[in-house]
């Protein structure tokens, strides 16, 4: 009778694996194809693309797009703060977070109850945009490259991952046994905690590298400088750019005037060279993420259990 | 005699005692002074960082002048608060805001765990890993660059139009889907599906991965069918992640994704929540002291739902995030 049964329930749960199936593939092409039209358009010629009907091919196949955006100096001057903005918070943030992990993970010492509370209470309780715009410009850090790294340096979230990993993790005989041997404090965290949390510092590391590279809002607060715009800023300038264009080409239509006349006299991007644009700002993390999708995973759940 | 010395010892004791805690602090802080130094810049950049915007927040009761700074403007108490209540704006911010919140609560907070159930019952770990590696992608895309992909998704020209025109004949219009008022609030939880359906499923698979198979294993002999096994097993097993997440989008009912609405708005379109309002009020227009009420308010709103939805999951199911 058993048997009978797991037939029985073995058709009606076949339709549902197909199904199942079905319903994983539309997600797969829900999630790709729109990237892939994208690449598809930035590599196809700018007037063809405005014909519509470009899929998931390049039907004019061009590197003119990627070119008009590589002969702007302005390109390069973003992709290089991009990268020192980048490099600083993952450099500061590793320092900051790693160290007061490690003071903390020792949590039988005096005080560190209290610490945990003083770091707890930001998280729930903030200033907000304009206090924090208000301080920035007191201490000089309006426009000011700084602004991408200080305020974010500290992140009590990661610290609670560090140390709870710590805890987990590093044995304290290994610790004590290290003491013994005459390590000084530093040299103990530098040769012997911080090789041993090599998996939870590679995700750290890349979490903040990824939220870096795509964080644009503090550009938007705080800088106005363009020498200090990041790429992601300069994409969302394009777009924004686009759309007052068509604003004003529909008011120009309305009011009866040459819509023509007035598409010329401004700087046109193209949806193109846009599309260009996006394949740029993000094809870094698409190359790099099927190799370190894992950390952030592992990131995520550890979060995740130790709430 | 005898009662009275251990009355004494124990007196003395006591008194070594406190002193012995003090001095064990004492000792403490110099014999690890090292790992204390290891804080101290965490410290620091919480007090500089945190705390002292935090203070900022005293703003909100002044009437503010730039040349007398924060502490030399006249304190107004809750005169700003109570101008926030007098625009029209900024009541249809809180409104937009939370209506935002509610609908994604309704209609995209449910998805990621269906499909993590889903994808629990596909058998072939290949398809499934890669499934999981394509649906958490786009979580790293930047939300302006999401933005990007939509606004050449949505245009006149965009792969959305195409497929109308190829399925209702080449006279249809093209619409501009992104200058319709109409399509910006199910095209900003589309696109909040689209970036967060495969990433935000990752705890439930992590809790599934966790279940025992011999609870299935005795459901099976107890002739439960899958259905039945997924009501009775999976879901209940499933229940501490669920009010976990539930809980954390609860406590951010009053705040939005500033990045995908600000990144969207264009000049069709009329719809603010409380980030836009408070960027556009406070960075663009200067009005420090409404702005920081306005956040101010909002934040304190935040706070008694994040507070208020943990108590209530503590009571229910014994789970805290605090």
């Amino acid at each position: 009778m058993f048997v009978n049964k797991m037939k029985n329930e073995g058709k009606s749960y076949a339709v549902f694996k197909v199904f199942n199936g079905l319903v994983m593939l539309f997600i797969i092409l829900i999630t790709l194809v729109p990237y892939l039209n994208i690449l598809a358009k930035s590599l196809n010629e700018g007037t063809d693309t405005m014909r519509g009907g470009v899929g998931l091919w390049p039907r004019a196949f061009t590197f003119e797009n990627f070119r008009v955006l590589l002969a702007d100096v302005s390109m390069y001057k973003a992709f290089f703060v991009t990268v020192c903005k980048v490099l600083c918070q993952v450099v500061g943030g590793v320092l900051v977070q790693f160290m007061a992990g490690y003071a903390l993970s020792r949590r039988n010492l005096w005080g560190m109850k209290i610490a945990n509370l003083y770091f707890l209470i930001p998280m729930y309780v903030t200033g907000g945009t304009i206090a924090n715009y208000i301080l920035f410009s007191r201490i000089g850090l309006l426009d000011n490259f700084w602004v991408y790294i200080l305020p974010t340096m500290w992140n009590f979230y990661n610290v609670i991952i560090i140390r709870s990993y710590m805890q987990s993790s590093i044995p304290d005989a290994i610790i004590e046994a290290a003491r013994i041997d005459g390590a000084q404090e530093w040299t103990l965290f530098s040769r012997i905690v911080l090789p041993l949390c090599k998996p939870i510092l590679a995700t750290i590391v890349l979490w903040i590298a990824v939220n870096s590279w795509n964080e644009w809002t503090s550009t938007l607060y705080y800088i106005q400088d363009p020498d200090l715009h990041t790429l992601q800023y300069k994409l969302m300038q394009t777009l924004k750019q686009t759309e007052r264009m068509k604003a004003l080409l529909m008011e120009a239509i309305k009011s009866g005037k040459n819509a023509e006349d007035i598409a010329r006299s401004m700087k046109v991007t193209g949806e193109a060279v846009q599309s260009a644009q996006v394949i740029i700002v993000t094809i870094p993390i698409i190359i790099v993420y099927p190799f370190i999708q894992k950390y952030f995973v592992t990131g995520v759940t550890l979060g995740g259990v130790k709430g | 005699m005898k009662i009275k010395q251990k009355k004494d010892n124990a007196l003395q004791t006591k008194t070594t005692k406190t002193s012995w805690r003090q001095s064990e602090a004492v000792k403490c802080l110099k014999k690890n002074k090292m790992t204390y130094m290891f804080l101290l810049p965490g410290i620091i950049l919480t007090l500089v960082f945190c705390y002292i915007p935090m203070a900022g927040l005293y703003i909100a009761f002044v009437d503010y002048n730039p040349f007398e700074g924060i502490m030399g403007s006249p304190f107004v108490g809750l005169t700003n608060i109570k101008e926030i209540f007098q625009i029209p704006a900024m009541y249809k911010a809180i409104f937009n805001t939370l209506k935002l919140s509610l609908l994604n609560l309704a209609l995209v907070f449910p998805l990621p765990l269906i499909f993590a159930l889903l994808l629990n019952e596909i058998r072939n770990i290949r398809f499934k890993r890669f499934v999981q590696t394509v649906s958490y992608l786009p979580h790293f895309i930047s939300t302006i660059a999401v933005v990007g992909i939509a606004t050449t998704l949505y245009s006149s020209s965009g792969i959305i139009n195409d497929i109308r025109v190829a399925m209702f004949g080449a006279e249809t219009e093209r619409i501009l889907f992104l200058s319709l008022q109409d399509f910006f609030v199910p095209n900003i939880l589309i696109l909040t599906l689209w970036q967060s359906l495969g990433w935000s499923s990752i705890l439930y698979l992590s809790a599934l991965s966790g279940i025992d198979p011999e609870l299935y294993e005795a459901a099976i002999i107890d002739g439960a069918g899958k259905f039945k096994q997924c009501w009775h097993i999976t879901l209940p097993c499933l229940s501490t992640t669920i009010i976990m997440l539930l809980v954390l989008q609860i406590g951010g009912l009053f705040t939005s994704n500033f990045d995908l609405v600000y990144g969207l708005q264009n000049t069709f379109i009329d719809f603010e929540v409380i980030s836009t309002v408070v960027y556009k009020e406070g960075i663009e227009n200067g009005n420090y002291p409404v702005s920081t009420a306005f956040s101010f308010i909002s934040g304190l709103m935040s706070l008694v739902l994040i507070l208020g939805s943990n108590y209530i999951s503590k009571k229910i199911n014994d789970v805290s995030l605090i």
